[in-house]
């Protein structure tokens, strides 16, 4: 598989935790999102395709969207954290950190047996 | 950044478009949230510009960092329907995903043309069973006679008919009803299976529809 497929899916695979992790702060609207993604992570998307993305975290139940007309010259459409929203958040990151843990021990191990092989030779 | 009339003429074609698109597989009422929905990240990007001389320029920045409208709305089908497929199972919602894929793509049209002639044998081979012991004369195996002096005919033919022609037999009795259920079950079952591990891998190869890696500025 091509780096650049393997770090696509890698982005995919971890888009719907970092957009779950940003609404977690309070409610935002799809550019806000967006914008706050790019502040923070190196998943920068295609605006155009995130608007999909929290329409399917809405209908799995996981975000609540509604509307504020009043707030900007035209309406916005909000996203929040529902309760089934908030439950899946503390379990995707509690795997994380676990798959995190788990890659990073990996890395060392390997790292270890790399210094090792070379102090040998 | 205010707009001039060329501009929002600019804007509400891209909206059009995408409404356009977007229109051949949701309903109106999710074409109409999605629409003013973009429309609002539209005007809020366009609102944030500092105003410059080329209004043209600025504007076709926005509008290509959101995406061309039918790119936008392939990510949106992706979502919907793809997705929905390939998570629930359901042989609806799987339907649903090949007709879109086989209508997308060519590589698609033949999958699908591949899972519907699966889909239509299997479901074929059941009715078959189950009309066998209202019609036992006219569904069966019929074993043609004269197959080995006549080289070009089909020696058997498997399926429902008008009855025994001249020159053959029917070879196949109230047996049949378990093999043609089991074998159309099968068929139902490995091409269902067969269509949920193609919308999967189709959806795994074509990732630039959920997510695009922009280019490092």
């Amino acid at each position: 598989m091509p780096l650049d497929t393997w770090l696509e899916q890698l982005r995919r695979g971890t888009l719907d935790l970092a957009i779950l992790l940003t609404v977690s702060e309070g409610p935002r609207y799809g550019l806000a999102i967006i914008q706050h993604l790019e502040a923070f992570t190196d998943l920068v998307v295609t605006e155009g395709t995130i608007y999909p993305i929290l329409g399917r975290l809405t209908r799995e139940g996981l975000l609540d969207a509604y509307w504020v007309e009043d707030e900007a010259p035209h309406p916005r459409k909000y996203y929040r954290l529902t309760r089934q929203g908030t439950k899946r958040l503390v379990h995707m990151k509690s795997e994380w950190q676990s798959f995190a843990e788990k890659i990073d021990r990996l890395m060392t191990a390997a790292s270890a047996a790399e210094r090792h092989g070379r102090e040998t030779q | 950044m205010k707009l001039s009339d060329t501009g929002t003429s600019r804007v509400n074609g891209y909206l059009f478009v995408l409404e356009r698109s977007l229109s051949t597989f949701l309903p109106r009422d999710s074409v109409r949230d999605i629409v003013r929905e973009i429309d609002s990240h539209v005007r809020d990007r366009i609102a944030a510009a500092e105003p410059v001389p080329d209004e043209r320029a600025a504007l076709e920045k926005i509008l290509s960092e959101l995406g061309p409208p039918h790119r936008v709305a392939q990510a949106y089908s992706i979502e919907r329907t793809v997705d929905e497929a390939v998570v629930t199972g359901k042989i609806f919602a799987i339907m649903r995903a090949v007709w879109h894929v086989a209508m997308s793509t060519v590589t698609g049209f033949f999958a699908g043309f591949g899972l519907f002639v699966g889909y239509v044998m299997g479901a074929g081979f059941v009715i078959l069973g189950a009309l066998k012991p209202l019609f036992p004369d006219n569904i069966g195996v019929w074993v043609n006679d004269q197959t080995i002096s006549n080289g070009l005919d089909i020696g058997t033919r498997i399926g429902a008919g008008p009855g025994v022609r001249a020159g053959e037999h029917l070879a196949g009795g109230y047996w049949v009803i378990p093999i043609f259920l089991a074998v159309g079950f099968f068929l139902l079952v490995v091409t269902h299976r067969g269509a949920r591990k193609f919308l999967a891998w189709w959806r795994q190869r074509r990732p630039s529809f959920s997510v695009t890696v922009r280019p490092t500025l």
